[in-house]
């Protein structure tokens, strides 16, 4: 499967407080790549180094195969692109945005942009200044979307926006990418809202990426056990292991990742019983995978 | 890319129009009042020293005008991209040298009708009066003058204004290190005349804004 975003060691600086140091990032083509972190954790940049609008210390960038900032013009003309905050002018009607959209993307879909601002009920006359939010956001999708681009980049797009224009754009992105077979890469610290659109996920926190996953192998592998008589030390553990807490003597709590069935055998082989297997949905799963990385950041820089 | 062109001359026709609709008026006007403001009370004819007055003085309005319609429309062309930080310009499927070349064509293109009115200002007010002997009309010069003059303004204020608050705030630093060294070299008796220079290398002839300076005679010997 080749892949429409592909980044290799990249690193970044801003300022002296934030870095991205050794970045990779695989999206799939075809994919629905949700792209999940914390506020300030880096995805709104790794989003403008994906597209040109920063320049990277170092590393590798290819999008849809061509080489990015250096092919910024031939890539961008097949990537529609939603930004965290609305860029566009406030003195612009509805449609003098599109028609001016429309002039610069060579294969603009007129119709599907007539279609879309009649299912969103937006007013071609009114000023974008003039819009509610949900109303700006709905027009910044409808843009993206009319482009017919290969690759769709939606940076938080749905952030802030009430639950019937989050169902409205979200469906709205799901056609779309049925009927085009498109790549969507997707990034939201809601997490409820990426699992049920996203095939792949991707965590990042403070610069780094913490997994990169299909989502069912991630929601698959994520665990809490409930497991009596384990010893202190996990020698040689096939999974991944988050957190372990002890449950006031009744044994311990085991927050897992890379979880697979055939893996009770090596628990019991250390002597311990599990007693319970929960499933984790993702937000558990993403909180824990979180605290691990940070606890296990700050034992490495605790001297 | 007439397509693109189009679409970012109406934008910016948009975020233009009062200050070009404006010029192009004051531009037509200021020719006409100029040789209006010499007819004498009576009606009777021009003389040829009140109209020379009369022309030299509405004259200075002419590099007045290019200047603030050259500094208007530059903002103008920019205004948008930089409050939209411009991300909106930098994610569109152009180069960037293209992209600016689009603003300033576009920009370009609206100045042509202040100079327009210009000219037929002064072509108007020329046929118009019936000047004293000896003296000459320049419509096509003035015109011609008022035209280069309008352009470098704003091509200069279009460079600033495509620049990041950190260019700005090198160029207002460069003046402000210059006059500080002018002022600290006169506190410390040194013969120093940095501001003098800098004047005389941009504005006496062929200083890139030698254009402004002088006279703007729309009537002469």
């Amino acid at each position: 499967m080749s892949n429409a975003i592909e980044i290799e060691r990249l690193s970044y600086r801003a300022g002296k407080t934030f870095a991205i140091e050794d970045l990779d990032l695989h999206v799939p083509t075809g994919s629905i790549y949700g792209f999940l972190g914390p506020n300030g954790s880096g995805k709104t940049t790794t989003i403008r180094l994906i597209l040109g609008l920063l320049r990277a210390r170092a590393g590798r960038i290819t999008v849809l195969g061509d080489a990015m900032p250096a092919q910024h013009a031939r890539v961008l003309a097949h990537v529609g692109y939603v930004p965290e905050q609305p860029h566009l002018d406030a003195t612009l009607t509805v449609q003098e945005l599109i028609d001016f959209q429309a002039a610069f993307y060579p294969r603009w879909d007129q119709a599907r942009a007539a279609e879309l601002v009649s299912r969103f009920e937006l007013d071609a006359g009114q000023l974008f200044g003039r819009l509610s939010k949900g109303q700006k956001a709905k027009l910044m999708m409808l843009l993206a979307l009319a482009q017919c681009g290969d690759l769709l980049v939606l940076d938080e797009p749905t952030d802030g926006l009430d639950p019937v224009v989050r169902r409205d754009i979200l469906s709205a992105l799901l056609a779309y990418v049925s009927e085009r077979s498109a790549t969507i890469f997707i990034s939201s610290h809601l997490v409820h809202e990426l699992e049920r659109v996203c095939d792949w996920v991707a965590v990042m926190d403070n610069g780094r990426l913490i997994i990169e996953s299909p989502m069912e192998t991630f929601k698959r592998g994520i665990k809490r056990l409930t497991v009596s008589g384990a010893p202190r030390e996990l020698r040689d553990a096939p999974f991944r292991m988050l957190r372990r807490e002890s449950e006031n003597g009744a044994g311990e709590s085991w927050v897992v990742a890379n979880w697979e069935p055939g893996m009770l055998a090596y628990v019991q082989g250390l002597g311990a019983v599990v007693n319970d297997v929960i499933d984790l949905d993702l937000e558990d799963g993403f909180v824990e995978l979180l605290r691990s990385f940070r606890g296990s950041a700050a034992g490495r820089t605790t001297p | 890319m007439i397509r693109m062109y189009r679409a970012v001359l109406s934008t910016q026709w948009k975020w233009a129009r009062l200050v070009i609709v404006l010029g192009t008026i004051a531009g037509f006007a200021i020719p006409l009042v100029s040789i209006q403001g010499a007819a004498p009370p009576d009606r009777g004819a021009l003389q040829a020293q009140e109209l020379l007055h009369a022309v030299q003085s509405w004259g200075t309005l002419y590099p007045l005008l290019a200047t603030a319609l050259g500094l208007l429309v530059a903002i103008a062309a920019w205004a948008a991209d930089h409050r939209g930080r411009h991300v909106h310009a930098l994610t569109l499927p152009v180069p960037r040298w293209q992209y600016v070349l689009l603003r300033f064509g576009a920009g370009g293109l609206l100045l042509v009708a202040p100079i327009a009115a210009v000219l037929l200002g002064t072509l108007l007010a020329t046929l118009s009066a019936t000047l004293p002997p000896g003296l000459q009309a320049y419509p096509i010069a003035l015109t011609v003058r008022f035209a280069f003059a309008l352009f470098v303004a704003y091509a200069v204020f279009f460079a600033i204004s495509a620049g990041t608050a950190r260019t700005a705030g090198i160029i207002l630093g460069t003046i402000a290190a210059l006059i500080l060294v002018q002022v600290v070299g006169g506190m410390a008796g040194i013969d120093v005349d940095l501001v003098g220079t800098v004047q005389t290398l941009l504005l006496a002839g062929p200083g890139p804004l030698a254009v402004f300076t002088g006279r703007w005679m729309l009537v002469d010997v």
